[in-house]
């Protein structure tokens, strides 16, 4: 997430949020080379924050692969931001997310955000919570009674993001390159 | 400063056989600068440092020590100790300056250190004397990180009644330039950001005028997107350019806000990323030639690449337009050339051609106004007066295409910009000192003409030691380049 979706949206408290041009519908087909684009372009973010996430040289191929396994799976939602007015029909923003079981733990299932991304010009509009709420949303529908999101540790615009909309570190991923 | 160089060149062989001219002028400027180079080191091997500390009180002997030191000056100290303010009145604090650098990005030179920086920083505080009459300390500082170099000046403010940043490499400028802009009560000033970013201004609203055009509806696009044209850019916006329209170019193509390096802007350069969401509204994509067909001005301020800057690309713009060329020594684009392909006014940053945009036509002016206001700070509406008095400077010979700012030799402009700015610094609430205009513009003159005597005094009586013959047989000791 961004800083500009956290300086907008941290201000107006207990307003209506005004939304601006786009629509979040599921994705399909016709939009995964799209999002296969964003995708790389925040997992090239996430790249800015931790040699250990350096980009593939064929992340983008890969990005396709994984989106479309996704599109198959019940268990998993991809949503899309679509513009309206000059941007109609473009996709400008993503999300990708799974409902997964908690063998030991209650809840037992938990809806993961593994991605979100938007394009800069659509930050600050509180876009960015448009797409999580709708994300959070339909993680629900699907029977998920706890949402966690993975971002990197030191992306410390997302770590403030989610920390406004009551998220809190559960779980560590701690590396070592071998 | 007089150019001395050829007419012809300003002429030049319009159209004729653009390439060869081009290429014969490319091949005087280098060996120009070669000649002048080495005069340089020549000079100052000679006269080994370029300014003094001078004393500004009567001696008339050792006694006299008892007021200028001990123990006399106790009383002054605790006079100061009881109101801090009182350093303005009774010490050279009014008038002194620290020329800060980390030698990051000296010249064209790049990272050359601070040490290195030293002879340009030498050379800066001399202009500052000469035209502006400020007493400026050459302070390149070893410190790498831009909190460091905030921390260093805020340290340094006791003693200064204004800070010149200089020569700081982007985007560490801009950091630097806005936490002390914030956290000092003196005026800070970066001038490679505000000094050029305020001539060009200077410069475009009367070239706009000229070519009937309003700066709300302009389409003006900036090659280059460091420390020069981000100032301007943000300059235009608080008069109202239509930064939807505007375009900046660099070495990726044209910015928008839907460009790959975004993100990677936003988290290491958010002055330029901030840039990409405001302008180009209809996300024009490709390189300059895409940014340039129909645009009505181009600002270019970039990494020198000769043949950046086409004839084509100026000929695809709108009819009759602004064309500013400021890289050094080798403008993007010949002046000869961009006439010939159509524009009406042309400005480079170099002496030797019409309408120079140069620094030096405004950091004098500047820092001569918020010392005399004795100013808390120098906020973007002060730079814009000094833009403003700046290009109205140029009335007084008539604004011509060849003409839209003032030349060094127009003296009388510079008060006139002193007192503008101190008098914009009364009325925004931030001057120590207030005065009407008219007294400013009397105090300026004064204190600007000053040094001038200072030095015909001291040259006069040989104690400063005329220019040694060049052996290599250019008679004439006469330079001046650009800062």
């Amino acid at each position: 997430m961004t800083e500009d979706a956290e300086r907008s949206e941290g201000a107006g408290e207990g307003e209506t949020p005004p939304v601006h041009g786009v629509r979040v519908r599921p994705a399909t087909t016709q939009d995964l080379p799209v999002m296969a684009g964003l995708l790389v372009r925040l997992k090239r973010l996430n790249e800015e924050f931790d040699p250990l996430l350096k980009v593939r040289e064929d992340a983008e191929e890969k990005a396709e692969k994984v989106l479309t396994a996704d599109l198959g799976q019940v268990q998993a939602l991809l949503l899309v931001a679509e513009g309206t007015g000059p941007d109609e029909g473009k996709v400008v923003g993503v999300s990708r997310a799974l409902v997964r079981e908690r063998p030991f733990y209650l809840p037992e299932r938990e809806g993961v955000i593994q991605d979100i991304y938007l394009l800069p010009a659509y930050r600050r509009r509180r876009v960015g919570e448009y797409l999580l709420s709708e994300t959070v949303r339909q993680l629900k529908a699907k029977g998920a009674s706890l949402v966690t999101a993975e971002f990197p540790a030191q992306n410390q615009i997302a770590t403030r993001f989610y920390a406004k909309r009551g998220f809190r570190p559960i779980v560590a991923t701690h590396a070592k390159r071998l | 400063m007089g150019g001395t160089l050829p007419k012809s060149r300003t002429e030049g062989a319009a159209g004729s056989d653009r390439e060869e001219e081009e290429a014969k002028q490319s091949r005087d400027a280098e060996e120009e600068t070669r000649e002048i180079s080495r005069r340089a080191v020549d000079l100052a091997r000679y006269y080994a440092g370029k300014i003094e500390v001078v004393p500004r009180v009567p001696i008339r002997g050792l006694r006299d020590f008892a007021y200028w030191y001990t123990p006399g000056i106790a009383q002054v100290s605790r006079e100061i100790h009881q109101d801090p303010g009182l350093a303005f009145d009774l010490t050279g604090r009014w008038n002194t300056i620290a020329i800060v650098t980390d030698g990051s990005r000296v010249l064209g030179l790049g990272d050359v250190g601070p040490e290195a920086a030293l002879p340009v920083m030498e050379g800066k505080a001399m202009l500052f004397k000469y035209l502006g009459g400020v007493d400026a300390f050459p302070l390149p500082v070893r410190v790498k990180d831009a909190s460091g170099l905030v921390e260093t000046v805020e340290r340094l403010e006791p003693a200064l009644g204004g800070v010149n940043l200089e020569d700081i490499a982007s985007p560490k400028c801009f950091q630097v330039l806005d936490e002390l802009r914030s956290r000092l009560s003196i005026p800070v000033w970066h001038d490679d950001q505000l000094g050029t970013a305020a001539a060009v201004v200077a410069g475009l609203l009367n070239a706009l005028t000229l070519t009937g055009r309003k700066i709300e509806t302009a389409s003006i696009v900036l090659l280059g997107a460091g420390a020069a044209n981000l100032a301007t850019a943000r300059l235009l916006k608080a008069l109202h350019a239509d930064l939807g329209a505007m375009m900046v170019v660099d070495q990726h193509g044209i910015l928008n806000a839907h460009r790959e390096d975004m993100d990677s802007l936003m988290l290491h350069h958010r002055w330029k990323y901030e840039l990409a969401l405001s302008t180009n509204e209809g996300r024009r994509k490709g390189g300059l030639p895409e940014a340039l067909a129909g645009a009505d001005v181009l600002v270019a301020a970039s990494t020198p690449t000769p043949g950046l800057v086409t004839g084509e690309g100026i000929a695809s713009m709108a009819p009759e337009p602004v064309v500013f060329a400021l890289a050094n020594p080798e403008p993007e684009i010949w002046p000869a050339v961009a006439r010939a392909a159509g524009a009406k006014v042309v400005a480079t940053g170099r002496s030797d051609y019409p309408n120079q945009v140069n620094n030096s036509l405004v950091f004098p002016g500047v820092f001569r106004g918020v010392l005399d206001a004795r100013a808390r700070s120098i906020p973007d509406e002060v730079v814009i007066t000094a833009a403003r008095e700046l290009a109205k400077g140029a009335e007084v010979r008539g604004i011509t295409p060849e003409h839209i700012l003032p030349t060094m030799d127009e003296e009388g402009v510079f008060p006139q910009m002193a007192a503008a700015v101190a008098s914009a610094c009364v009325d925004l609430g931030l001057a120590r000192v207030h005065r009407s205009r008219a007294e400013f513009l009397s105090l300026a003159r004064e204190r600007m003409d000053r040094p001038k005597r200072l030095a015909e005094v001291l040259i006069r009586n040989g104690l400063i030691p005329p220019m040694p013959p060049d052996p290599m047989g250019n008679p004439s000791g006469e330079m001046e380049e650009e800062t």
